[in-house]
């Protein structure tokens, strides 16, 4: 009786293993087979040469590099806006927030946190309303709207992710500032921030990953189908993860459905390769402490 | 000590522009709030709000009921749930406990991996795979079902509550483990009879943030659900969660009142994740707050 | 004198050649003269129908003329009354004529280009092949359940719908199922191309779908006998038809009338055509 119990839990904690990676070995070889074949030139550019899709002079009709390059320009806005808010906010959360602030303020990080991505988009589609019906009647959904909202999904990411780095950094190494005569302020800023580094590295690696990700905030605010390079900050523009979307719900022709899944590889990898750069950089740091 | 005074004014400085800047995330939460009541108020005000709280959603005979839409996305993560949290109670066990060390630290990457994989990824792969499969090789319905969403959801969140729990459970399972080896229990019975009773916390909270992150998705739902609005009455019934409520009728928004409905929806979704997020709260106090003070 | 004379005939030879190639270039420019010169943005959203159209002609022109940017997006047709209406874009399209009331908040104006049938359409494998209008209603309705009740194989029928922006949906609701109740358990689907999709993956399904969307993925029903086909929709024996329409704020801009002009000309037509559906003259 007593060993069944053994036996049971081993064999049910070995079932549960086995699926999630079948699963995702189902997932993962999925897509690699029918889009790797689809992953070229043509895939980005369509018809047009490449090097003048990529100078922008002449524009591409059937790739999905106008999509990749508005990721790409929604990623670098967003954490343009997000990472040194997040960073000040991880780190006056940590160094210098007194315990109520510190409660109240973290209770509005986690509720940003814990935001559907979909509200976040209609708080974006609702300002555009607001803003029409008051201060700006040519406001419309842009470029810019959506980078701001992606920014404040992520935002709580990074704000946590740099306090837990800035908190785990253990007391010797706090006291070796002050021990200096180094200020509050100087502390942080030459040591602390440094010595977290790695980890507050990995946070905003992960955000980005994100960012890059994110459809349902997009949807609402500005993204289309097809728009060509993004001209401008306040216009329409098109994005990897909706193209993956769109050419889901409605491809026309199998060579749109191969394009789908070359596309889904091609963010596949985009996001993998930060996430292994965000694993390795938090190994890295984790072990940096384990050694101390 | 001039220098001092006023190294001490820009240290002042700093910290209240730091505060400044953290506090944006609480202004940003409260202009949210702020927006979506403003413009659910033609809702309370016309008597609106009686209309979209109601059981039938059809905006040509003029009923904007968004109750079922409600009801679908609670039981879909309920369900999605149910199927995840065993599932990654096992995968803990095993990684924690049960596993030699090699093949732990594999799944845990793998876990990890898991999370970074894109929402519309999930769905993609799901409606090339996991449809055609409901539809044709257990031959009900159309394949665009509530157990298609509720599979593939589940698949979502199982990385999430693995993860919450594997670190609350690394945080206490050391000390904890080293005892109950030597009372004799083995790995598993460590597991089952100590690990998970004195991580109770961490479970809930774990499940908590699964649920919340399934209540919060709209890309899976939206592909595959079929977006019916109405209430199933079985497992392959096509639905309409809240989340590809709002996606659908933003998108095709052409009346006032189905209008209307989305920021009813929206302040729904965000009233109920701000509860849950409190309720983790609650929960959480205590644990992992101040890791400086650890092991004894 | 030898000499002369053939020096002007080969100018007499040259000359012709000359001329063929300036007439045929200007014939096939002609259209997209309109653009030259121009920059700037067309914003154009609304019906689902319209996008191939939209996308072809989008890219002529900004092959010929790269310093204008025309962005194209779905929707379905009440959002683009709505879009074009609130300024938001430059052209809203439509599957269905604009109403008085949207005329009159908005100050639209319609310019019609194409006509377009409203197919019922089901997977190319099953074998029902003519509904009654009756037939048809009562399976939107979600009275008959099953094929082989209409003369398939025995299987529960799979129904998709549209969207409640859609004017396909509008057109179709109104024109065939006279306005009749449509079930609640039907999958709803945002545009043409996912209801084409739809379809085309499912054995048991059935929808309808803009006849302009038909290809060998689909298979259009006949309704009391009459094939879903674009000439019998124009001459009226198929029962459901709309016209596709671009509309714009009040007197369109510079540029839009340009893009208006193009679709309604002659290399507009062409492209109306290669899609499937009828340009009005």
């Amino acid at each position: 009786m007593k060993k069944n119990l053994d036996f049971l839990m081993t064999g049910y904690a070995r079932l549960c293993a086995v699926a999630v990676f079948l699963a995702t070995s189902l997932l993962l070889g999925f897509l690699i087979k029918r889009g790797l074949s689809s992953v070229d030139l043509k895939l980005f550019f369509g018809d047009t040469h490449w090097l003048s899709a990529i100078t922008g002079t002449q524009p591409v009709f059937e790739g999905i590099w106008p999509a990749v390059v508005g990721t790409l320009f929604l990623v670098l806005l967003s954490s343009a806006i997000s990472i040194p808010t997040g960073v000040a906010s991880g780190v006056y959360l940590s160094e210098y927030a007194s315990g109520r602030v510190r409660s109240f303020l973290g209770f509005a990080v986690d509720v940003l946190s814990g935001t559907p991505s979909i509200v976040m988009g209609l708080f974006g589609f609702t300002m555009i309303l607001f803003l029409r019906n008051t201060l700006l009647p040519q406001a419309r959904p842009s470029l810019f709207l959506a980078a701001v909202c992606i920014a404040l999904l992520i935002l709580p990411y990074v704000i946590r992710t740099t306090q837990t780095a800035l908190e785990a950094i253990p007391e010797h190494l706090r006291l070796l500032g002050p021990s200096l005569g180094l200020s509050h302020w100087h502390n942080i800023r030459y040591l602390l921030v440094p010595l977290a580094g790695r980890g507050i590295l990995s946070g905003v690696i992960l955000a980005i990953g994100r960012a890059a990700e994110d459809t349902a905030v997009i949807l609402l605010t500005g993204v289309v189908a097809r728009a060509g390079l993004p001209a401008s900050l306040w216009d329409k523009f098109e994005a990897l993860p909706f193209r993956i979307y769109y050419l889901a719900a409605e491809h026309r022709s199998q060579a749109e459905l191969d394009q789908g899944f070359g596309a889904a590889l091609v963010l596949l990898l985009l996001t993998g390769f930060l996430f292994l750069a965000a694993f390795f950089l938090h190994a890295k740091f984790e072990k940096r402490w384990k050694t101390h | 000590m001039g220098a001092n005074r006023a190294g001490l004014i820009s240290e002042r400085g700093i910290q209240r522009s730091l505060l400044i800047v953290t506090g944006i995330s609480a202004v940003a939460i409260l202009f949210m709030l702020a927006l979506l009541v403003y413009f659910c108020l033609p809702l309370i005000t016309s008597d609106g709000m009686s209309a979209v709280l109601s059981w039938e959603w059809k905006p040509f005979s003029g009923h904007f009921g968004i109750l079922p839409m409600c009801l679908v996305s609670l039981l879909l993560s309920v369900f999605a749930l149910g199927l995840a949290f065993p599932a990654a109670i096992g995968i803990c066990g095993f990684v924690t406990v049960l596993a030699p060390r090699g093949l732990a630290r594999f799944f845990l990457i793998l876990i990890h991996f898991m999370t970074s994989i894109p929402t519309v990824i999930y769905g993609f792969v799901s409606v090339f795979l996991l449809v055609p499969l409901v539809r044709d090789r257990l031959g009900i319905g159309t394949g665009f079902s509530f157990l298609t969403a509720g599979l593939t959801l589940s698949l979502l969140i199982l990385p999430t509550i693995v993860l919450i729990f594997h670190a609350r459970l690394q945080q206490i399972a050391p000390s904890l483990r080293l005892t109950a080896e030597a009372m004799g229990l083995t790995p598993a019975r460590q597991f089952l009879h100590v690990l998970i009773p004195a991580s109770s916390r961490g479970l809930i909270v774990a499940a908590v943030m699964g649920f919340g992150r399934a209540v919060g998705d709209t890309l899976i739902s939206l592909m595959v659900a079929g977006n019916a609005p109405q209430i199933p009455s079985s497992l392959f019934d096509s639905v309409r969660t809240l989340t590809a409520h709002v996606a659908l009728v933003v998108a095709t928004d052409s009346q006032s009142l189905s209008y209307r409905s989305i920021f009813a929806s929206g302040l729904i979704l965000f009233l109920l994740m701000g509860g849950a997020n409190f309720l983790i709260r609650r929960l959480d106090d205590g644990i992992g707050k101040d890791r400086h003070e650890e092991e004894p | 004198m030898g000499i002369l004379r053939k020096r002007m005939n080969v100018v007499a030879v040259l000359s012709v050649f000359f001329l063929l190639g300036w007439f045929r270039s200007a014939a096939l420019c002609g259209a997209l003269d309109g653009f030259a010169g121009l920059e700037g943005t067309i914003g154009i959203a609304g019906g689902t129908a319209h996008i191939p159209v939209m996308n072809d002609a989008a890219k002529a022109i900004m092959t010929f003329n790269p310093k204008i940017r025309i962005t194209v997006e779905g929707g379905g047709s009440g959002v683009g009354v709505q879009k074009v209406g609130e300024g938001l874009v430059d052209i809203g399209n439509t599957g269905r004529a604009v109403s008085q009331e949207e005329i009159a908040k908005y100050g639209l104006k319609s310019f019609p280009f194409a006509l377009d049938g409203v197919a019922v359409a089901v997977h190319p494998d099953n074998p029902v092949d003519n509904l009654s209008q009756q037939q048809v209603r009562d399976i939107f309705a979600g009275s008959i359940t099953n094929w082989k009740d209409v003369g398939g194989k025995d299987g529960s029928i799979h129904l998709f719908c549209r969207d409640e922006a859609s004017g396909t949906r509008e057109v179709f609701w109104e024109k065939l199922l006279k306005k009749g109740p449509v079930a609640g358990t039907a999958n709803i689907v945002s545009s043409n191309g996912a209801m084409k999709m739809a379809i085309s993956r499912d054995k048991d399904a059935v929808g309808y779908v803009g006849i302009g969307h038909v290809d060998q993925s689909l298979k259009a029903v006949k309704i009391e006998s009459v094939a879903a086909t674009q000439e019998n929709a124009s001459n009226g024996s198929y029962p459901v038809v709309r016209k596709l329409y671009m509309n714009t704020k009040g007197e369109p801009a510079r540029l839009t009338k340009a893009f208006i002009d193009y679709i309604l000309g002659p290399e507009g037509s062409e492209i109306i055509r290669r899609h499937g559906y009828i340009p009005l003259e």
